[in-house]
């Protein structure tokens, strides 16, 4: 050996050595095996080392430093795994430097959609820790984490804003965290799903108490024309001398069908409805009608308008019809839009006087942008 | 006194033990005021022709305020019809079972109304999202919030009454 031959640089220890070949380099001074040749001055081990002094700012230093960490980590092959201890929760490993050494885990829920738990013969990508814990030798027989995915475990894990490490657009990528992002349809499924399960555009508005307790009340008594009457939620026909004297107290709404009042003031609570007619006491989301003529019916009943709304009648606009379409995946912002709530009161009275519409909102765009203008 | 819902219910069960279920229909258990099954059959013709499938409905203590729990019975070999509005786990995304249910609907109504939806049908196929929904579908159909107002998942119903004004 030459006292030309490059010098090697220790990572455990810091040594500057040659390296013992024995017959993989290992460090003459700590026997470690994390050791690497000084030969290209551009690219000294040493600075490496020293840009990042022995800092032990607690766990997790600066993401640059894990995300370095974790690629020699993982460029070293998966031999250096089997000596891990897994934890019970995860997988932990340790970087040393100097004179700290840091621990890091992996495992827990995972956060990214990827269901945990299922790694069997699903197309399931598998979660970090079942990643790395598989056995090296049966690497080929499960799914497998792509570049990309790997990508998108790590920068959540990390939260992290650099991806060119990773070879990523900077530019695009720059606006957000990376838990934000997903990478595969599967992932993207589950988002769209989440949202649309937890929309609640579509969901009847309850009337309000004040609203409630202000419909006109009557008591039954002897000769009133109710008592030939039935009530539509209960279908039971109003009778005197019940068990309950709230069941003699009938609510008339507005569209003139009555309920007993026990009756009518829960569902009015969960929908602002009439239960026969669907008149509205508050205004409805309205429910975007494709037009297909479906074979159950979806006439709209008459019922008379709510209050005034001065407008007279006005066919659906373009911005209706957008709303209709576009409101259910916007419904977060659509809550705080008291326009979009008028425009769709409006329409619903207005619908009272055409007695048919052609099918389709959508074969109406042209002419109602029209008279828009007007 | 008893509950509104099984008063409701008792009602419901008389008439239909009174007057008999609608062609095709018929009531297989009802046991309790929890859980009723029916056998519906779509007559004449139509793609579900011989097919008989058993739908169940589950009730809570505020129904009919509340809809009823509806699904086609997908165990001991039986199988949902294959409907745009049916996923393969027996939940039916049909509108009159969620946003516009309505206290005036009965089971009965309910019945006729799916059976119709089976007679109209024009293609047989799975709903678009079948695969996705069904895993990670919760086990009561009342939990999932369908959209009703795209342009597959789309079905109304009112009844007659209303119809009439």
């Amino acid at each position: 050996m030459s006292s030309r031959d490059p010098m090697w640089y220790c990572h455990e220890c810091h040594a500057e050595m040659r390296a013992l070949m024995a017959p993989q380099p290992t460090c003459a001074s700590c026997h470690g095996t994390f050791v690497e040749i000084m030969e290209n001055p551009a690219d000294d081990p040493r600075e490496f080392s020293a840009h990042h002094p022995e800092d032990d700012a607690g766990p997790g230093g600066s993401p640059d430093e894990i995300l370095l960490s974790l690629q020699t980590l993982l460029s070293r092959g998966f031999a250096e795994r089997r000596r891990q201890q897994p934890s019970s929760s995860g997988f932990t490993f340790q970087v040393r430097s100097g004179g700290g050494a840091r621990t890091f885990t992996f495992g827990g829920p995972n956060t990214l959609g990827a269901r945990p738990g299922a790694p069997g013969g699903d197309q399931e990508p598998p979660t970090m820790t079942e990643y790395l814990r598989r056995d090296p030798g049966a690497a080929n027989d499960g799914p497998t984490i792509t570049g990309p995915l790997m990508a998108q475990y790590l920068m959540a894990l990390l939260g992290h804003r650099n991806p060119s490490l990773f070879g990523m657009d900077g530019e695009s990528m720059e606006r957000g965290q990376y838990g934000d992002y997903v990478f595969s349809q599967e992932a993207l499924d589950q988002v769209i799903t989440q949202i649309m399960e937890n929309s609640n555009s579509n969901r009847p508005v309850p009337a309000p108490d004040d609203k409630i307790q202000e419909l006109p009340r009557v008591v039954l008594e002897e000769g009133s024309p109710l008592l030939e009457k039935d009530c539509a939620v209960c279908k039971d026909q109003f009778k005197l001398g019940t068990e309950d004297p709230d069941e003699q107290v009938v609510i008339t709404l507005p569209c003139k069908h009555p309920f007993h009042e026990p009756c009518i003031t829960p569902w009015l609570k969960s929908s602002g409805t009439c239960p026969v007619c669907r008149f509205a006491l508050v205004p409805q989301p309205e429910h975007h009608s494709p037009g297909e003529g479906s074979s159950t019916g979806n006439n709209r009943p008459s019922p008379s308008p709510p209050r005034s709304t001065g407008g007279g009648s006005q066919p659906p606009n373009l911005f209706q019809t957008l709303y209709n379409i576009m409101g259910s995946s916007s419904n977060s912002s659509g809550s705080s839009s008291g326009s979009g709530n008028g425009n769709q009161q409006r329409r619903r009275s207005s619908s009272t006087p055409q007695p048919s519409r052609p099918t389709g909102d959508r074969d109406h765009i042209p002419g109602e942008w029209h008279e828009d203008l007007d | 006194m008893a509950s509104i819902s099984s008063r409701r219910l008792a009602k419901e069960l008389n008439e239909i033990h009174a007057q008999g279920c609608p062609v095709g229909i018929e009531l297989k258990q009802a046991d309790d005021f929890v859980t009723w099954r029916f056998s519906i059959e779509v007559m004449g013709e139509s793609l579900y022709k011989g097919e008989k499938h058993l739908l169940q409905f589950r009730f809570d203590p505020s129904y009919p305020i509340s809809s009823p729990a509806v699904q086609f019975v997908v165990e001991d070999g039986r199988e949902a019809p294959i409907h745009p509005h049916v996923y393969s786990n027996g939940h039916i995304c049909a509108s009159i079972l969620g946003n516009e249910w309505s206290p005036v609907l009965s089971v009965v109504a309910v019945c006729v109304t799916l059976q119709s939806m089976l007679a109209s049908c024009k293609k047989k196929e799975r709903p678009v999202d079948n695969d996705r929904y069904v895993k990670n579908a919760p086990d009561n159909p009342k939990k999932t919030r369908f959209h009703y107002d795209g342009p597959y998942l789309f079905l109304r119903y009112l009844p007659a009454t209303a119809t009439r004004d």
